[in-house]
């Protein structure tokens, strides 16, 4: 007599002790686990590895907050806030910095009043390659205070600076907030990095159009309107999107600007 | 009904197994973290707080993969019952794992600026109507909530209180928000960062889930296709009682689609049901131990003659009447109310003596 075809019998195929979750572990089930648990290990290790080793790259940029920066030179007030401070090392003899506040806003302060006002300002310094922005706290204060230091002629020269137009062009690339893209987020860009910078856009920071000649350069392009006033927030839901565009390269200083019209944007 | 509640009811093994999944963990972020940081040389590095929101989203995302692997693979092999026993805090350090992902991320990418960060989270991407721009965080938003209610109903006093149909479909909703998951890498992550390996781990992950899902499922539906042919009426036969080993069973189908787990201890025969009050556990892959019945998922204990789980538990299962004739075992196939008493067969001890001496 044997049991009835249908009938199962599990312990045809579990011939050992059972693991019993409160009772001593069996035998074959500590050997089991000596195995499997350093395996499972490995594994685990293995795709975080894997995962931490393919990052890609974030870019140049560098948030330089070992030292306190301290920068002289001449308030901008449009098409965004910024300084220009003499560089000789730079072939336009000035660099631009735009002025960028702590968080995702930019400082609420109206500079059309202190425009073209020789200033000293601290803050910290956001790099990217050879761009800087300088990033200070919030609200106007102890930060900023007028200069003295800077003589006549090189106030009149880094308040107007020269403007020279590169022509139209249409590029092709990414539309994103100076601030991350420049160095505090890193990466600061992508879809991940979405809302984080149109949020920062929408709280005023400078957006920026990275785009990338058909031979890989990059090229950073500080985005104003047609006008060269500052883009409107219909740019918003094109953030970090590929986009194209047509419009005009500009460069005002050391700096080069893309003026385009919000509606000349194009998803990819 | 039900015993008194404790958070966990800790025993050795739960703290080894708690044990070495922190340490598995801590493994995975320290090895993100400092790969991370080192790929790329100074003034390329990545930023330390982006890094450990990635570290932690694939951290829970591994979890939960392992987590779903579990089942099928405590189903194909019995050794992989360890791994089931303590799952439960396996699945709620997950959503802890998720939760500081989630609150690192709307902090890092959705706080300090001109919107409230939840506000955000729905609008900063508001390209709802398109699918490979469609905003990924929401996908992420809505597993991590499956993941908190799972969590939080993870405690033996939601499974009873819930009662545990509710329970059960509630805790169904792990492969949706896996699902979720999966979509909320492939829209996020996937779309960022260019390298095939994501798209090979994610992929592959996804696979040995799917994989193995389908092969305990098949073998199932064998086992249960080779159940058709069964008796439909009257008392269904099982066999011999010594065919059965002693303090453990067999398991059979009967008419109205339960299985019967009949078990053989100290010459005797009794019958209770397949399906654990717990989660549904099979017992007759149980063994008799101490003269009670030990589920083989989380060692819940009934005993063997009224299904009854000893003080101060008060669990119950149903029972069926059985009865030995001519050397075979008979069971009723209705069963009778959890918990109400049955006196078990006795095998007939010339039997055993011939079994023995055999
Ligand atoms: S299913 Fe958990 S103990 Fe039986």
């Amino acid at each position: 007599m044997s049991l009835k075809p249908g009938v199962l019998n599990p312990s045809k195929n579990d011939k050992h002790d059972m693991f019993v979750g409160w009772d001593k572990v069996p035998v074959v089930d500590r050997r089991f686990l000596f195995g499997a648990l350093p395996l499972a290990l490995l594994g685990t290790s293995g795709a975080s590895y894997a995962i931490a080793k393919n990052v890609s790259d974030p870019g140049a940029g560098a948030r330089l907050t070992t030292a306190p920066h301290s920068v002289t030179g001449v308030l901008v007030h449009a098409p965004y806030p910024m300084i220009r401070v003499a560089d000789a090392a730079s072939v336009y003899g000035l660099r631009s910095m735009l002025i960028i506040a702590q968080g995702k806003c930019n400082t609420g302060y109206d500079f059309s009043e202190t425009q073209g006002h020789a200033v000293k300002a601290d803050g910290v310094i956001v790099q990217r390659k050879n761009r800087q922005l300088l990033e200070v706290p919030p609200f106007v204060g102890d930060w900023i205070s007028d200069s003295q230091d800077l003589p006549a002629d090189q106030i009149s020269t880094l308040s107007s600076p020269t403007e020279e137009s590169l022509g139209r062009a249409q590029l092709a690339g990414t539309i994103m907030d100076t601030k991350c893209f420049f160095g505090v987020m890193r990466p600061g860009r992508g879809k991940t990095h979405k809302a984080c910078a149109s949020l920062c856009i929408r709280g005023g920071i400078p957006p920026s159009f990275w785009a990338r000649t058909k031979d890989g350069r990059e090229t950073v392009l500080l985005m104003t309107d047609a006008e060269g006033g500052p883009v409107p927030l219909d740019i918003l839901p094109l953030v970090a999107d590929p986009v194209t565009a047509e419009g005009e390269i500009i460069r005002v200083g050391d700096l080069l600007q893309f003026r385009a019209d919000v509606n000349a944007y194009r998803r990819i | 009904m039900g015993h008194q509640y404790q958070a966990v009811q800790w025993n050795k093994n739960k703290v080894v197994y708690d044990l070495y999944m922190i340490i598995s963990l801590v493994v995975f972020i320290g090895l993100f973290m400092v790969i991370g940081l080192k790929t790329y040389p100074s003034g390329h590095t990545a930023e330390p707080v982006g890094l450990m929101i990635r570290a932690l989203g694939s951290a829970a995302f591994s979890m939960l993969t392992i987590v779903l692997m579990i089942g099928p693979l405590a189903r194909l092999s019995p050794r992989f019952n360890p791994f089931l026993y303590n799952r439960r805090h396996l699945g709620v350090t997950t959503f802890l794992v998720s939760f500081l992902h989630f609150v690192l991320a709307l902090m890092w990418y959705h706080a300090a600026g001109p919107l409230n960060p939840f506000v955000s989270l729905f609008v900063s991407n508001p390209l709802y109507d398109s699918i490979p721009g469609f905003p990924f965080e929401i996908l992420g938003l809505a597993a991590l909530i499956v993941l908190f209610l799972m969590a939080a109903t993870s405690h033996d006093f939601w499974l009873n209180n819930l009662s545990a149909p509710v329970w059960k479909a509630l805790h169904m909703l792990i492969y949706p928000a896996y699902a979720i998951l999966i979509l909320h890498i492939t829209l996020g992550a996937l779309y960022t960062e260019k390298s095939i390996v994501y798209a090979v781990l994610t992929l592959g992950a996804f696979g040995l889930v799917a994989m193995l899902h389908l092969t305990a499922g098949f073998r199932e539906w064998r086992t249960d296709s080779g159940l058709r042919h069964l008796k439909k009426k009257g008392w269904v036969e099982i066999g011999s009682p010594l065919d059965i080993p002693e303090k453990r069973a067999v398991i059979a189908p009967l008419p109205g689609g339960e299985r019967v787990a009949v078990f053989r201890y100290d010459g005797k025969i009794a019958a209770i049901t397949n399906v654990c009050r717990h989660q549904n556990g099979p017992l007759g892959e149980g063994r008799v131990i101490d003269s009670c019945i030990v589920c083989p998922w989380h060692g819940w204990q009934y005993s063997p003659e009224d299904g009854i789980s000893p003080p101060p538990f008060t669990e119950k299962v149903a029972t069926y009447n059985v009865r030995i004739e001519n050397g075979v075992i008979l069971i009723d196939p209705k069963a009778n109310k959890p918990g109400a008493r049955v006196e078990p067969a006795i095998i007939d001890p010339v039997s055993i003596d011939e079994e023995l001496a055999s």
